[in-house]
């Protein structure tokens, strides 16, 4: 039992001195999560939005996919994404596997549904009204799903952050198409995994912290945003 | 919609409850389970199950597949079951040090030396060894092979001063630190944008050092079942310092009461048995030509 | 210009909602609709708005049949108005900007929707925010500013204080007299359809 307690005062000790190591981890995991969930928002959300709208054939069938795809597993992601950019890959003449982009790329594909279905259900619970107002008022399809993202700004910001979070907690598709290289490709997850692989957990635990931390202050921000609200 | 989910529903737990059936009615139907092999020749009398064990062991001999071949004969032969958890050597280690181990079989003789002076393991018995290579891209743009093709402090030197990248394991594993006392030797310290450190098992280094068309250290028997899908070629081999002995150490049973010491002496002394040496010197020769690993259990 | 209805059906499932064989709505006039509960009124004003496309029947409008141009000449106000999370002005200002106006041509608009509904203390504050009545004038004033060609009305008056339902039956008529708008305003209340109604339908 000493091993557990001597790590969590190694871990504080790691964080507190600001370890140079500990900070580049957790950067790249920072700079990776983010972009993937900016790109992915930005694609997912006027496309949910729209499809949250919308009446069509076979809406029904569309949302049960949707949703499936939304707890879609991250190594099969990883798997794919691997496969495709591999040397002997369809992509592989970008030579882009073991790299920030292919993370960036593998993490984007695996919250575009969870953005996407959160919005999409979002929408179409709560989109309905906000659409036969703005058509009484004149606006086009394009005004409309700008005016409901404006409308509720709150609710897809708080998706916006799960899927930040789903992204930055998630390890199964970085270990894969990132490879964990130091000071390259490794993140805050894939170095927790290595790290309980070599028994060394005071690493591993401070990283476990700082990723809770992360995840509470950006729930705390929003909370208050939307209580300002 | 619902009523067909409903059906559905009812109609999965029918199956399940069928499926189950037979386990759970067993006592009903003896002589069902006594039919099904009247007329069979008598075979070998089953062994008794004895419990099982927690083998501790590196990826490579994982990877390999090495243990997917010998347990499978082991735990017929002794009735011991075998739990592999492939880690590591460090890892394997800490687990034997927290007694979450029943044996250990590991290959970083210095550390496997300690462990047992500080009374964590009973002893330490040589089992096998095999052979790191050196691979790397098959236009080999060092020219290594033709310079050295058997010499790996020089190999490892050109790398370095030419920059080219070298994927490590950086994963504190037995061949990470194999490497690392290679490079030692060499009396070189690498270090710089051309060292990649993947903190990943061997498959995976082996993958990005194709990908990135890199060098790297690797062992044998893992280069060879992935060979088809890498643009590696073996560069150098058979140094010495290339070579891997791994040991089998029982973990010290005072530890704790769920140790199974017993079954840990009974896999030592089965694996340095002439009958395991010539299992592993058997492995492999089918599919490779080689086999993998050589035994040299004394 | 006026709205001719012919055949009109609409169906729930196979409940049968509405059933109109023939009705002529005339240009600059108040229609007012009355009837009991469920008889179809609200469901009629949101195909003529054009919000409910699922119907048998033909709605034509100065002779062209229901399409985005037409909708954009008209407005409906529902029943529990729906206000932007934004301030009142913004909200106001929302259908000016769709239609392409520049500050300096909305702000004064803005201002004197907000003076006659006797709202400019509000302009500021957020709308979601608002109470019944206080809703029920800035989305009239919402309506009102884009001088619309037709006016849809959905039980404006329901739960709002006497007060206010004089300040927006006052501005219903002002509209209809001054810009010559078309009013079609659906309520249970019989009084307020003689007050403000040309012509008031029984559904």
């Amino acid at each position: 039992m000493d091993y557990i307690l001597q790590g969590f005062k190694e871990a504080i000790k790691l964080i507190f001195s600001l370890d140079k190591e500990v900070i580049n981890i957790v950067s790249l995991s920072i700079i990776v999560s983010t972009s993937a969930t900016i790109l992915a928002s930005l694609i997912s959300i006027p496309l949910a939005v729209y499809f949250g709208i919308k009446k069509f054939k076979g809406k029904r069938l569309f949302s049960r996919i949707t949703y499936t795809l939304m707890s879609i597993p991250s190594v099969i992601v990883g798997l794919v994404v691997a496969i495709l950019l591999s040397r002997r890959g369809p992509l592989g003449y970008l030579d882009l596997l073991y790299t920030k982009k292919a993370m960036i790329i593998a993490q984007t594909l695996l919250v575009i549904p969870l953005v996407f279905g959160l919005t999409y259900g979002l929408t179409k619970s709560r989109g309905d009204l906000i659409e036969k107002v703005a058509f009484t008022l004149g606006a086009n399809r394009w005004d409309t799903i700008i005016l409901i993202i404006r409308e509720l700004k709150i609710d897809i910001l708080v998706n916006i952050a799960t899927a930040f979070s789903r992204a930055i907690s998630e390890v199964g598709a970085v270990m894969i198409v990132g490879g964990n290289i130091k000071g390259y490709t490794r993140v805050i997850t894939t170095t927790i995994s290595m790290m309980n692989s070599m028994g060394d957990y005071p690493m591993a635990i401070a990283l476990g912290i700082i990723l809770l931390i992360i995840s509470f202050v950006i729930h705390s921000l929003i909370y208050s945003y939307s209580q300002e609200d | 919609m619902k009523k067909i989910s409903l059906l559905l529903l009812a109609f999965l737990l029918i199956i399940t409850t069928v499926a189950c059936s037979p386990k759970t009615e067993t006592p009903d139907s003896p002589d069902l389970v006594q039919e099904e092999s009247p007329d069979v020749e008598p075979q070998e009398e089953p062994v008794e199950p004895k419990g099982t064990i927690i083998l501790s062991t590196t990826t490579s001999t994982q990877d390999s597949g090495l243990l997917d071949f010998l347990l499978p004969i082991f735990t017929e032969e002794t009735g011991i079951e075998v739990k592999t958890i492939a880690v590591g050597t460090g890892k394997a280690l800490q687990m034997g040090r927290d007694g979450e181990a029943d044996v250990l079989l590991v290959h970083a003789k210095a550390d496997e030396l300690t462990f047992v002076e500080e009374g964590h393991g009973t002893e330490r018995r040589d089992v096998m060894y095999n052979d790191f290579i050196l691979v790397g891209p098959v236009d080999d743009p060092l020219n290594l092979k033709a310079d050295h093709p058997n010499n790996i402090l020089e190999g490892l030197k050109v790398i370095a001063n030419e920059e080219v990248t070298f994927v490590s394991r950086g994963d504190d594993s037995g061949t990470h630190k194999k490497e690392l006392s290679i490079w030692k030797a060499a009396s070189i310290e690498p270090a710089g944008d051309w060292y990649l450190e993947a903190g990943a098992g061997m498959g995976d280094v082996l993958k990005i050092a194709s990908e990135k068309q890199g060098y790297t250290i690797t062992d044998r028997a893992t280069y060879l079942s992935m060979r088809d899908t890498l643009d590696l070629d073996i560069i150098i081999e058979g140094d010495e310092n290339l070579f891997n002995q791994y040991g089998v150490i029982p973990v010290n049973p005072n530890k704790n009461s769920n140790i199974n010491g017993e079954g840990a002496i009974e896999f030592m002394n089965w694996i340095t048995s002439q009958r395991g040496q010539d299992l592993i010197k058997e492995y492999g020769v089918e599919e490779y030509g080689q086999p993998l690993f050589i035994p040299n259990a004394e | 210009m006026e709205i001719k209805i012919n055949n009109l059906e609409k169906y729930y499932d196979s409940r049968k909602v509405l059933d109109i064989d023939s009705l002529t709505i005339e240009k600059g006039k108040i229609t007012g609709i009355t009837g009991p509960n469920g008889c179809g009124k609200t469901t009629l004003l949101n195909i003529i708005a054009g919000l409910d496309k699922d119907y048998k029947g033909s709605i034509t409008y100065d002779g062209l049949a229901l399409n985005r141009q037409v909708a954009d000449k008209m407005t409906l106000v529902f029943q529990k108005p729906y206000l932007f999370k934004r301030t009142v002005y913004e909200n106001i200002e929302y259908p000016l900007k769709l239609r392409g106006m520049n500050k300096s041509e909305i702000r004064p608009r803005i201002l004197d929707i907000l003076k006659r509904l006797e709202i400019e203390n509000l302009m500021e504050k957020k709308a979601h925010l608002l109470s019944g009545g206080e809703s029920q004038k800035v989305a009239l004033a919402r309506a009102l500013v884009f001088n619309p060609e037709l006016l849809l009305l959905d039980e404006p008056t329901s739960n709002i204080d006497p007060e206010a339902i004089e300040i927006l039956e006052r501005e219903i008529l002002r509209f209809n007299q001054e810009t010559g708008g078309t009013v079609i305003i659906v309520t249970h209340n019989l009084e307020q359809s003689r007050r403000l109604g040309h012509r008031i339908i029984e559904m």
